[in-house]
């Protein structure tokens, strides 16, 4: 397997199981589970991907964890994405949660939480993954009480936020500049959670709105630090973003040309029509290109290369985009069962498009990495 | 100056002045009427999504993901009732005998709402094309009075139109492919009819239409030369229907499966058989006043239908667009970022520009596809001035007074036969059907990028399905897909309007 090449021996054996995962728990009630909110939460998945480690790769082994690089991750969201991106929603969710409480140096709140799971509840960590908070305003204030701070408002869109334990929102406090980050008991009095929102796509990765008067919250990190932590996370986290995408756009051409290969058109295997042909060539080429990006990008990251910080983003940026434009013909390779549920394109088509919101808006996370340069920070050595 | 001689040469070389031009030849042959028409069409059309869509199509939606099978009776009622299952059909058959340039902007209007709403009214339009490119006349008229009956007794009749099977999509709309097609709706000719065999499958509206046009094969080894047109009736034994499809969105109008077994249907619904052009006369003479055997009347037959049909996906396309920009525009309004409204930074004034010409381009096509179908297509003779006026200023009674008796008439069938299916020249056929491909798969590519662009924009808000954005994605991709896959309408691009620069050239064989 080429793919496999200058990877350690043990992140081989990490890719196989998770591929040998995805395969064996993955594939089998995939439409079922997609029917979320209409059908319940597919909490047994997410307990058997807790039961394996996919909600502590890169937690410190002290908490429990398998102190994993980036690259890691990625190939784990890569392989389950292959198969159904709503438990890679779920597994990211975590991770980026976790990693916003590494970069506010909460080690102290991850060792509360880690050093007594045992339910994946306890393992989930919420958090509003579609968005980045500095974007806009938060709705959610947080005052000082007595030792503590206490939050009211709402904050919308929170992955997880009907099946964590805990969840990690950001507030305005003050009258600072920016947000900050606090832990919060999702089970805590004055708390509401809405009906699980209805969504694009990761359906079996529920996500609710929240809306909270005054339930205590534990501040993460500095105050009005928020946006640091945020943008350091998502450096880090970006790659692991582009993964997920890579890992659809693999499954979508892995079905695409499976299902050409047999489809019969015209008198010929559709496969055999040299226009078919050139979709497919186009996604098997973005596809194996993500599959570089991605690579790269982790490798870059992990050894903290020079630009790795930018090679993670625009990593996520190409790849999601990409992710988008080959599942679209990915429905249409299978002309009319593409756009049917049966075949597993068009959730792959849905879930690309929602993928490329992680972690804020397409543009503005452009003009951010724009910026970055402008400002002086270089992309390469 | 040139002269004459010489500057027609000129226009005709590639691209041909007339092959590119239609609105403005259309502009002189078009009456004045029809401008008038398309106004209040849309303006309807505005009424009719302020009133029932917006508040209806989410709802519809969501229901419809809960449960694959919900059939949105209450919809079909509420389109019955504002009349517009019937206001394309023609007065000489008892409808309100709206001008078809006016269906677009209508369709457009609709799908800026919710596709899947203007889906399950406008292809009632796809199922009434194949009834009328038959130009039977009798069952025609038999049809379209049971529709308006349906819509004054507020029991809608709706008309599905069946061409797909299991094996056979792509394939069954060209003949060329059709040739080499694994078909399976048998039709057997028998005393007194035909018993037909078969499934058909993805057909819009299939469980809530009462009629089915229905699309058979008399030889399934020459499927291209025996291609035989049925109506069918809910009821009529051996026909049921099957499951209805589980798709990613325009989830509010079904697609449904429909089931034949040993189904006997008589031969006065019989619509067309191209493999009986000897057998009906004056059929026979307008195929050969136009050279046409019975794969060249198949050819035809589609022709007529898509060269209808496929700009109205293309004015989807256009609807989508918009409704994309406008959800986008708004959330634009309302968000502010970097202390400012999104609106007011450059970027979003481009992106929202961006939008606006992808829409006014889907549109551009498809009205230049609407003219030249107009002029040629098969419903070009009621674009003729002298009997467009006649036919707008009678009054329905009238039409209803003497049309059934003479409608009935095969002698009519035959005239009318004569008349559009003889009267259209390759030439016309050729410009038409290139066009209506032009205008599906630009309008309709044009509507998918535009709600990617606005959910690009509108992150998480643009995800959440309270906000819209993504059901127009998930409706819009369909439009990709039905009435000929866009890679399909692009090898028909090339065969009508690219290849006659290339005679050489061989569309379909690869
Ligand atoms: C929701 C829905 C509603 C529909 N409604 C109706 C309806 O009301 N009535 C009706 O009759 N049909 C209907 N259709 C059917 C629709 O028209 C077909 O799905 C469409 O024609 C494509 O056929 P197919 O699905 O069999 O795809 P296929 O023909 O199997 O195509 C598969 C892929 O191969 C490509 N391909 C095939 N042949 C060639 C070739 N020669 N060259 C290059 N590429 C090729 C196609 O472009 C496509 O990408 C509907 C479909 C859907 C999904």
């Amino acid at each position: 397997m080429a793919k496999m090449v200058g990877l350690s021996e043990e992140l081989r054996l990490l890719d196989g199981m998770a591929r040998d995962f995805a395969l064996n728990e993955l594939v089998q009630g995939r439409e079922e589970r997609d029917h979320y909110p209409f059908a319940p939460p597919c909490e047994d998945v997410l307990a058997r991907a807790h039961q394996v480690g996919f909600f502590s790769l890169l937690l410190p082994e002290e908490l429990g964890g398998a102190a994993e690089p980036v690259q890691a991750l990625c190939l784990v969201l890569e392989e389950v994405c292959r198969e159904d991106a709503s438990l890679g929603g779920a597994v990211f969710t975590v991770a980026l949660a976790q990693e916003l409480l590494a970069r506010a140096g909460a080690v102290e709140k991850l060792e509360q939480i880690y050093s007594r799971t045992v339910s994946v509840r306890d393992a989930l960590l919420a958090f509003p993954s579609f968005h980045n908070p500095g974007d806009t305003q938060p709705n959610l204030a947080a005052e000082r009480h007595k030792d503590g701070y206490r939050l009211s408002g709402g904050v919308d869109y929170v992955v997880l936020g009907n099946i964590a334990g805990k969840a990690v929102l950001p507030a305005k406090s003050g009258d600072r500049p920016g947000y900050s980050l606090f832990l919060v008991d999702l089970q805590a009095e004055g708390l509401e959670g809405s009906e699980p929102v209805l969504s694009l796509g990761l359906h079996a990765c529920p996500a609710v709105d929240l809306r909270l008067s005054g339930v205590e919250g534990e501040l993460v990190g500095e105050e009005g630090k928020g946006p640091d932590y945020f943008e350091a996370a998502v450096d880090r986290l970006s790659v692991a973003a582009a993964a997920a995408s890579c890992g659809v756009m693999k499954g979508s051409f892995s079905t695409a040309l499976d299902y050409a290969r047999q489809r019969i058109q015209g008198g010929r295997k559709i496969v055999n029509w040299s226009e078919v042909r050139m979709i497919l060539s186009s996604m098997a080429v973005k596809a194996k290109v993500a599959e570089m990006l991605v690579r790269e990008a982790a490798r870059a990251v992990d050894g903290k290369e020079p630009g790795w910080r930018l090679a993670s983003r625009a990593a996520a940026l190409q790849v999601q985009e990409e992710a988008t434009e080959l599942t679209c013909d990915g429905i249409q390779i299978l002309g009319g069962n593409g756009y049917m549920q049966d075949y597993g394109q068009e959730k792959r088509f849905r879930d690309a498009k929602q993928l490329q919101s992680l972690m804020g808006m397409v543009p503005l996370r452009r003009l951010r990495y724009i910026r970055r340069i402008v400002d002086g920070e270089s992309p390469w050595a | 100056m040139l002269r004459k001689s010489d500057s027609s040469l000129l226009l005709r070389e590639f691209p041909d002045f007339t092959d590119t031009m239609h609105s403005l030849v259309a502009m002189e042959k078009m009456p004045r009427g029809v401008v008038d028409e398309c106004r209040e069409a849309v303006a309807l059309a505005r009424r009719f999504n302020r009133t029932v869509a917006r508040n209806y199509a989410l709802e519809l939606d969501r229901r419809t993901q809960e449960d694959p099978t919900y059939l949105p009776w209450e919809l079909v009622e509420e389109a019955n009732r504002w009349g517009f299952f019937t206001m394309w059909i023609p007065k000489l058959f008892g409808g309100k005998g709206w001008s078809l340039t006016s269906i677009a902007p209508f369709v457009e209007e609709l799908a800026s709402e919710c596709l899947a709403i203007t889906n399950l009214i406008g292809v009632h339009y796809f199922g009434f094309s194949i009834l009328v490119a038959t130009w039977n006349i009798r069952l025609i008229d038999q049809i379209s009075r049971e529709v308006v009956e349906g819509e004054k007794t507020g029991k809608p009749c709706l008309v599905s139109g069946a061409v797909t099977e299991p094996e056979a999509g792509t394939d069954a709309e060209e003949v060329e492919l059709l040739a080499r097609a694994k078909v399976r709706c048998h039709a057997r000719r028998v005393e007194g009819g035909y018993v037909v065999n078969g499934r058909k499958i993805f057909i819009s509206n299939g469980h809530l239409s009462t009629w089915h046009i229905l699309i058979a094969y008399e030889d399934l080894e020459r499927p291209d030369e025996s291609m035989i047109a049925f109506a069918v009736k809910n009821g009529t034994p051996g026909f049921s229907f099957g499951r209805m499809e589980k798709k990613m969105g325009q989830k509010g109008c079904p697609a449904s499966e429909l089931v034949f077994e040993d189904c006997f249907i008589p031969e006065e619904n019989m619509l067309v058989a191209a493999s009986r052009l000897e057998e009906m006369k004056l059929l026979s003479r307008a195929a050969r006043r136009m050279k046409r055997g019975p794969r060249e009347l198949s050819m035809q037959l589609i022709d007529f239908v898509v060269s209808a049909t496929r700009p109205g996906v293309g004015a989807m396309g256009a609807g989508v667009a918009r409704g994309a920009l406008e959800l986008a525009l708004q959330f634009a309004r309302e968000t502010v970022v970097d202390g400012r409204p999104l609106v007011n930074h450059e970027w979003v004034q481009c992106l929202l520009a961006e939008m606006y010409m992808n829409a006014a381009l889907a549109r551009l096509s498809y009205m230049e596809a609407n003219y030249a179908n107009s002029m040629y297509g098969m419903a070009r003779l009621l674009g003729f001035k002298p009997l467009y006026y006649y036919h707008r200023a009678m009054p329905t009674s009238v039409f209803d007074r003497l049309m059934p008796a003479a409608n009935r008439l095969d002698a009519v069938t035959s005239a009318y036969r004569l008349l559009v299916m003889g009267g259209q020249s390759e030439e016309e056929e050729r410009l038409a059907s290139g066009w209506a491909s032009l205008a599906k798969v630009a309008g309709t590519d044009l509507g998918v990028k535009n709600c990617q662009l606005a959910l690009e924009l509108m992150g998480q808000a643009g995800l959440r399905h309270d906000r819209r954005a993504e059901k127009c994605l998930r409706d819009a991709k369909l439009l990709q897909i039905y009435e000929g896959t866009n890679q399909l309408n692009r090898l028909n691009v090339f065969k009508c309007l690219v290849a006659p620069a290339a005679p050489e050239a061989r569309a379909f064989e690869d």
